[in-house]
């Protein structure tokens, strides 16, 4: 994709509702995640003269049972909350997308054992696994990142496969394969940048189920305890409902922003891509 | 179709038999002294390390360890949990009614709202109705469930305390009959809302797509032409045939809601398979851990196989596919 036409595309993003509002939220984020050392008033793990205080002036989300600053700790979960999220999601598509192409490409066995693989992990209860794995095995980042990513792959592996499927059999491959181009080059050059749209906007989707996914652990108590994290913070909370809403409310209230910001930002991509809005209603399944 | 459900059945061994070996590498994977992986952070005395070491042929090469397991669990015999001083297969019994109360009456209640929703968003004419209700979808679906639970408690239960904050039902219960149901409502009311509203956004984003896409098909305008009034169509047409996606989809979140609403459970110290398992985790129980997984991964696939049929039911071209 040209400069130009990436530069049209995001002026008509911009114009969709959906998309315009989603694409705020997603800047905004980044921006606080990037600069969080600059907008919190104080470190992540600095203990305050109070603890459990009410919102208030001094503390904006009040303070947490041992006098952390509410506000320092969400601005600065944005950090890991955005990485875990894209990193999984990056991830996802890197495996999913292999699978995909190479099953999309090639017929017969090669494609029925990847697609069969890619079932088998679609029936399994992954988030279940993923928690087991990250329980059995401790958490760090990179294996948060990993097991989030395990749970979301199949989906982009499906979707490749799918567009792959569609595009293998038309004229223009079928020209490339008597101009003898090598495979490779057929898979990668010809087909991939067809098949790249309806990708990008299930990379969104899977950004924002690897962030709730990651809030889960973290709220399970599984997260990387080194690590400040929206979904972590939410664990504690849970210990303080009755004496302390602002815990729950702030850290909770940031996730679904976001996870709406990517929902909407995804819509909004669809919208430009396919304006009849055919692929749009599949983006959950 | 009996030939259907027999594929369908064989189709679902291979999947458990993988799981099942997964698991049991997993196990095999923690580094460390097996017998202590399998009995989890507690002292060991050595007569019951040797029957450990007996009972899974620890021994013996890693896939007849792995064949030996297998055969346990066929008979039903998931281990022994040393936390709770009890098989791991009667924990599973005691809280697998409690998950599939909660899942049950969760998607009685979200499966009829959703559809009702999808279904007046897709045949609307009123544009702000179907508005109203995908921006309302949109957020709810990206509310964690858990954290709506922490709100619902904090409001409903905390503030208002209208329901119970935790639990399945009161330590010492002295009602009966009718008061006993409503007492058990109560308990039930919280997680459920929770659970259902998510869910039932679901049902609904998924049934408004689905009938705007039947709604363009040309059997509709064709019953249109035949002067069918507006309900009729739906009643006839519209709903069976906008129905079939959603039973795939319900039946797969239902099959995995059985194996541990995990986070909603935590949310309400519901005592089901979800917080068996958080707390075996927490606990470093790790028989009970692989049983529940196993057990949870039977009640996916089995789930799997009831939406397989229902499917074939309500669509007769797939009963007669090869």
């Amino acid at each position: 994709m040209s400069e130009t036409t990436l530069t049209a595309h995001a002026a008509r993003l911009m114009r969709t509702r959906h998309g315009s509002i989603g694409a705020v939220i997603l800047i905004a984020m980044a921006l606080i995640a990037v600069f969080a050392g600059l907008l919190a008033p104080y470190a992540p793990l600095q203990q305050t003269a109070e603890s459990l205080a009410e919102p208030s002036a001094a503390y904006l989300f009040g303070t947490d049972n041992i006098g952390r600053d509410i506000f320092s700790l969400v601005v600065h979960g944005a950090r890991s909350s955005l990485l875990v999220g894209l990193g999984a999601a990056l991830a996802a598509l890197l495996v999913g997308g292999t699978v995909g192409i190479v099953a999309g490409y090639f017929q017969g066995p090669v494609e029925a054992v990847l697609m069969r693989i890619v079932e088998l992990f679609q029936t399994l209860p992954v988030i279940i696994l993923v928690l087991c794995a990250v329980a059995l095995f401790g958490s760090s980042f990179w294996l948060l990142i990993a097991a989030v990513a395990l749970a979301i792959w199949p989906m982009e592996a499906r979707l490749v496969y799918g567009q792959y499927l569609k595009l293998r059999d038309r004229d223009f491959i079928a020209a490339a394969r008597v101009a003898d181009l090598s495979t490779a080059h057929i898979m990668f050059r010809e087909i991939l940048p067809n098949a790249l749209q309806p990708v990008i906007v299930q990379v969104a989707l899977d950004a924002s189920i690897a962030i709730l996914i990651e809030a889960g652990l973290g709220f399970l108590g599984l997260s990387d305890p080194d690590m400040v994290s929206w979904g972590r913070l939410l664990f504690v909370a849970q210990d303080y409902m009755d004496s302390a809403w602002w815990m729950s409310l702030f850290p909770g209230a940031a996730i679904c922003l976001t996870v709406v910001g990517l929902n909407l930002f995804a819509d909004g991509l669809n919208e430009v891509i396919d304006p009849r809005g055919s692929a749009g209603a599949g983006g959950l399944q | 179709m009996l030939r259907f459900i027999g594929r369908r059945a064989l189709y679902a061994i291979p999947l458990l038999l993988v799981i099942v070996v997964l698991m049991f590498s997993m196990l095999h994977l923690i580094p460390g002294d097996p017998v202590q992986a399998l009995v989890g952070d507690y002292p060991v005395p050595p007569a019951y390390r040797q029957a450990i070491e007996e009972k899974y042929r620890l021994n013996d090469p890693f896939l007849v360890q792995v064949g030996n397991y297998l055969a346990n669990v066929v008979q039903g015999d998931f281990g022994f949990s040393y936390q709770n001083q009890r098989t791991v297969l009667s924990l599973i019994l005691e809280r697998a009614p409690r998950t599939i109360l909660l899942a049950a009456v969760s998607f009685g209640l979200a499966i009829p709202l959703g559809m009702l929703i999808g279904i007046a968003c897709g045949t609307t004419r009123h544009p702000g109705v179907d508005k109203f209700w995908t921006t309302t979808a949109l957020i709810a679906y990206a509310i964690p469930t858990f954290w709506l639970g922490q709100l619902f408690v904090m409001f409903f239960a905390l503030k208002l305390g209208w329901f119970p904050t935790q639990g399945i039902g009161p330590m010492v219960s002295r009602t009966q009959g009718f008061a006993w149901v409503l007492e058990r409502i109560r308990y039930l009311a919280l997680p459920v809302m929770a659970f259902g509203i998510h869910e039932g956004m679901r049902i609904a984003r998924i049934m408004r797509a689905s009938v705007i896409d039947t709604l363009s098909q040309g059997y509709i305008v064709t019953a249109r032409a035949k002067g069918l009034g507006r309900g009729q169509i739906i009643r006839s047409h519209v709903l069976r045939n906008s129905s079939l996606p959603l039973v795939t989809i319900a039946g797969y979140a239902f099959g995995h809601a059985l194996g541990g609403a995990v986070l909603l459970e935590t949310v309400f110290t519901w005592p089901g398979l979800g917080l068996l398992l958080v707390d075996a985790i927490r606990l470093r129980d790790n028989m009970t851990v692989v049983g529940v997984v196993i057990f949870s991964a039977i009640a996916v696939v089995v789930m799997n196989l009831v939406v397989d049929l229902l499917y074939a039911m309500l669509d007769p071209r797939i009963r007669t596919m090869r």
